[in-house]
C-alpha cells in the first residue's frame, strides 16, 4: 500500500514535469503556425473590402487580441480538438486526420516493426560474435546503410521494382484487400527498412556488446545456459531501457519523415501528404493541428514510457 | 585467458585496422573539398544552369556524364552542388557547435541554477517537436525564405552538442584547476570560455563532423520535398529532378547525384568514426537520430 502510494506520487510528479514541455512545444507551434503564419484576413474577404469589413474579419480571426489570449485560445482549441476547417477543401481538420492517420499507420507499421526486429537480430549476431568476420561485415554494412539517403533509397527502389522490373505499383494507394495492401506497401516497407537498418543495428550492437561483458552474462555462460536464452533473457533483457528509449525517440522522426517523403512521392493519401500539401499551399489550420498535436503526443508518450520503464525496473523508481 | 586481455587485444587490432580507413576517408573528403574550392574560384561548375546541349544526351567528350532533361551538363551541376553541400554543412556545423558549446558550458557550469533549468527546458522543447514538422512550420512562418532550412537545422541540431558539453562541463567544473580559477577571482564567463570549453574540444570536434553529415543529408530530403535549397543547385535538387526522369527511363541525373552524395557522406562518416575512436573512445555514438 505504502509502495503503491509512493508510486502514485512519483507518477503524478512525472506528469507534472511534462507540463512545462507541453507549454513549450505548443508555444513554438503557436508562434510558427499561427502568430507568424500568413495573414488570413484577405483570403476571407471579397474584392475591394471596406475598412469596416476588414475590421470585422480581423476581430473574427482574433487578430485584435493580445498574444497571450490568442495563445490561450490556441491551447483550448488543441485540448478540445476544435481544429477548424481546411482552407483548400473546407473539410473539417478532424475528419481529415481521422481519414489519413490510419493510412499512414498501415503504410509505416510493417516497415517499422520488421526493421526493428531485423536490426535487433543482426545486432545480436554481431555482438555475440564480436570481432569476427560476421561482426565486421554487419558493422561495415551499417555504415554503408547510414550513408544512404532515405530519398535515394526511396527513388532507387521505386526505379528498380516499379519502373525496371515492374513488380510493384510506382505510385498510388488502392487497398481493397490483403493482396492489394501487400502489393502497395511492399516498396515503401522495403525503403523504410533499408533507411533505418544501419542506424538501428549500429546502436543496438553497441548496447548489446557492452552488456555481453557484464558479470551476469559471464556467469550465465559459465553455467552452460544456451546462447539464445542468454541473448534474449540476459543481454537484450538487461538492455531493454536504452533499446525502448531509442525506439520511442526515433518514432516521431521516422514516422513523420517517412510519411512525408513516402506519401508525397508515392501519392499515398496519408497524414504526411496532407501536411505536405498544407505546407505548399499555406493551409494554416491543417499545419497548426498536425504540428501542435504531434508535439504534444510525443511529450505524453515519452512521459508514459519513462513511467513504464521505471515500473518494469524498480532500481530506477527510486531516482 | 582473461577476457580483458582478449578484448584489449581486439581493440588494438581494431584501431590498427581502422587507421588506414580513416586516413583514406580523409583523403576522399579532401578531394571533395578541393572540388568545392574549385567551384568557388570559378574553375569548374560555373556553367551549371547553362542549356549546353540536347536534352538527355548520353555521356560524350563534351558532356562527360551526359545532360539532364533540359540539356544542362550533369557533371557541372554535380560539381557545383558539391560547393553547395560544403556551404550548408560548414555553416550549420560551425554555428551549431558555437551555440551548443556555449549553451552546454553555461548550463553545465550553473547546473542546479536557473540558467540550467531554462536551457534544459528549451532543449527538451526543441527535441520534442518532430524535426521535419518544425522545418515545415519554419518554412511556413518565414514564407518560404531560403534561410528557413538553415535556421531549422541550427535551431534543432545544437541540442545534442549542448547536452554532451553540459555533461562534460559538470565533470570538469569539480576539478581543482577550475576551483583555482574561481578562487583567483575569474568571472564565470571567462572560466567557461577560456578554461572549460577548450577542454571539451574533443566533443565539439566530433559533434561538428556529425552535424556536417546530418546537414548534408537533411538538405537532400528538404530539397526533394521542395522546401530546401532554392534558386541554386544541390544534390537534393538534382535527385528531385532525377526522380521525375526515372519515370521516363532516364537514370543519369539520379545516379550521379546519389553517388556524389553517398561518397561524401560515407567518407565523412568513416572519418568521424575514426575521430571519435581516437579522441574520445568513452563517448557512445551520439548519432541516434537518422536525420534523413
Amino acid at each position: 500500500m505504502n509502495k503503491r502510494s509512493a508510486l502514485l506520487a512519483f507518477g503524478l510528479r512525472k506528469l507534472a514535469g511534462a507540463v512545462p514541455l507541453i507549454l513549450g512545444v505548443t508555444l513554438v507551434s503557436f508562434v510558427l503556425t499561427v502568430h507568424f503564419g500568413p495573414d488570413q484576413t484577405y483570403a476571407l474577404l471579397g474584392k475591394n473590402p471596406t475598412a469596416a469589413e476588414i475590421e470585422q474579419v480581423r476581430a473574427q480571426l482574433g487578430y485584435d487580441q493580445p498574444f497571450v489570449l490568442r495563445y490561450a485560445d490556441y491551447l483550448k482549441r488543441l485540448a478540445t480538438l476544435d481544429l477548424g476547417h481546411a482552407q483548400a477543401t473546407g473539410e473539417p481538420v478532424r475528419s481529415m486526420l481521422a481519414r489519413t492517420i490510419p493510412v499512414s499507420l498501415l503504410l509505416l507499421a510493417p516497415g517499422f516493426v520488421l526493421g526493428t526486429l531485423l536490426a535487433l537480430i543482426l545486432a545480436a549476431l554481431a555482438a555475440w560474435y564480436r570481432g569476427s568476420l560476421l561482426d565486421r561485415v554487419i558493422s561495415g554494412a551499417s555504415v554503408v546503410g547510414m550513408s544512404l539517403s532515405f530519398v535515394v533509397i526511396l527513388v532507387g527502389l521505386q526505379a528498380v521494382f516499379g519502373v525496371w522490373l515492374g513488380w510493384f505499383p510506382v505510385r498510388g494507394w488502392s487497398v481493397a484487400g490483403v493482396a492489394d495492401y501487400l502489393h502497395h506497401v511492399a516498396v515503401p516497407t522495403l525503403a523504410f527498412i533499408v533507411a533505418t537498418l544501419g542506424y538501428n543495428t549500429r546502436f543496438f550492437r553497441a548496447v548489446l556488446a557492452a552488456e555481453m561483458t557484464s558479470e551476469q552474462v559471464r556467469s550465465a555462460r559459465a553455467f552452460g545456459i544456451g546462447p539464445l536464452r542468454i541473448m534474449t533473457v540476459h543481454v537484450i533483457g538487461n538492455s531493454l531501457l536504452p533499446i525502448v528509449t531509442r525506439i520511442l525517440f526515433s518514432l516521431p522522426l521516422l514516422v513523420i519523415s517517412g510519411s512525408l517523403l513516402i506519401e508525397s512521392h508515392f501519392g499515398i493519401p496519408g497524414v504526411g501528404r496532407i501536411t505536405y500539401a498544407a505546407v505548399m499551399s499555406g493551409d494554416q489550420p491543417v499545419l497548426m493541428a498536425v504540428v501542435g498535436l504531434s508535439a504534444v503526443l510525443f511529450v505524453i508518450a515519452v512521459t508514459v514510457a519513462d513511467l513504464l520503464c521505471r515500473l518494469i525496473d524498480p532500481r530506477l523508481a527510486s531516482t | 585467458m582473461s577476457s580483458l586481455v582478449v578484448q584489449s587485444g581486439r581493440r588494438l587490432r581494431g584501431r590498427l585496422a581502422g587507421e588506414p580507413v580513416g586516413f583514406l576517408a580523409l583523403i576522399v573528403v579532401g578531394a571533395y573539398a578541393l572540388v568545392a574550392c574549385g567551384v568557388w574560384l570559378g574553375w569548374w561548375g560555373s556553367e551549371w544552369s547553362a542549356l549546353a546541349g540536347p536534352g538527355w544526351a548520353a555521356p560524350s567528350a563534351e558532356h562527360w556524364l551526359g545532360t539532364n532533361r533540359l540539356g544542362q551538363d550533369i557533371l557541372a551541376r554535380a560539381l557545383a552542388a558539391t560547393a553547395t553541400a560544403f556551404e550548408i554543412g560548414v555553416l550549420v556545423a560551425v554555428v551549431t557547435t558555437a551555440i551548443g558549446g556555449l549553451a552546454g558550458g553555461l548550463s553545465g557550469y550553473f547546473s542546479d541554477g536557473w540558467p540550467d533549468e531554462v536551457l534544459l527546458w528549451l532543449m527538451g522543447t526543441l527535441d520534442a517537436i518532430p524535426f521535419y514538422l518544425l522545418v515545415a512550420a519554419l518554412a511556413f512562418a518565414l514564407h518560404g525564405h531560403p534561410w528557413a532550412m538553415h535556421l531549422a537545422m541550427i535551431a534543432t541540431f545544437w541540442t545534442t552538442t549542448a547536452r554532451l558539453v553540459r555533461a562534460e562541463t559538470q565533470r570538469i567544473r569539480r576539478l581543482p584547476f577550475i576551483e583555482a580559477a574561481r578562487v583567483a577571482g575569474l568571472l564565470p564567463r571567462s572560466i567557461i570560455v577560456r578554461h572549460i570549453l577548450p577542454n571539451t574540444a574533443h566533443i565539439l570536434l566530433v559533434q561538428a563532423t556529425l552535424v556536417f553529415i546530418a546537414a548534408i543529408k537533411v538538405e537532400v530530403v528538404l530539397s526533394f520535398l521542395g522546401i530546401g535549397t532554392q534558386d541554386s543547385i544541390s544534390w537534393g535538387v538534382m535527385i528531385a529532378e532525377g526522380a521525375q526522369d526515372i519515370l521516363a527511363g532516364q537514370y543519369g541525373n539520379f545516379v550521379v547525384a546519389s553517388l556524389f552524395l553517398f561518397g561524401l557522406v560515407m567518407a565523412f562518416s568513416l572519418f568521424a568514426d575514426q575521430l571519435q575512436d581516437s579522441l574520445d573512445p568513452r563517448t557512445q555514438d551520439s548519432r541516434w537520430q537518422p536525420h534523413g
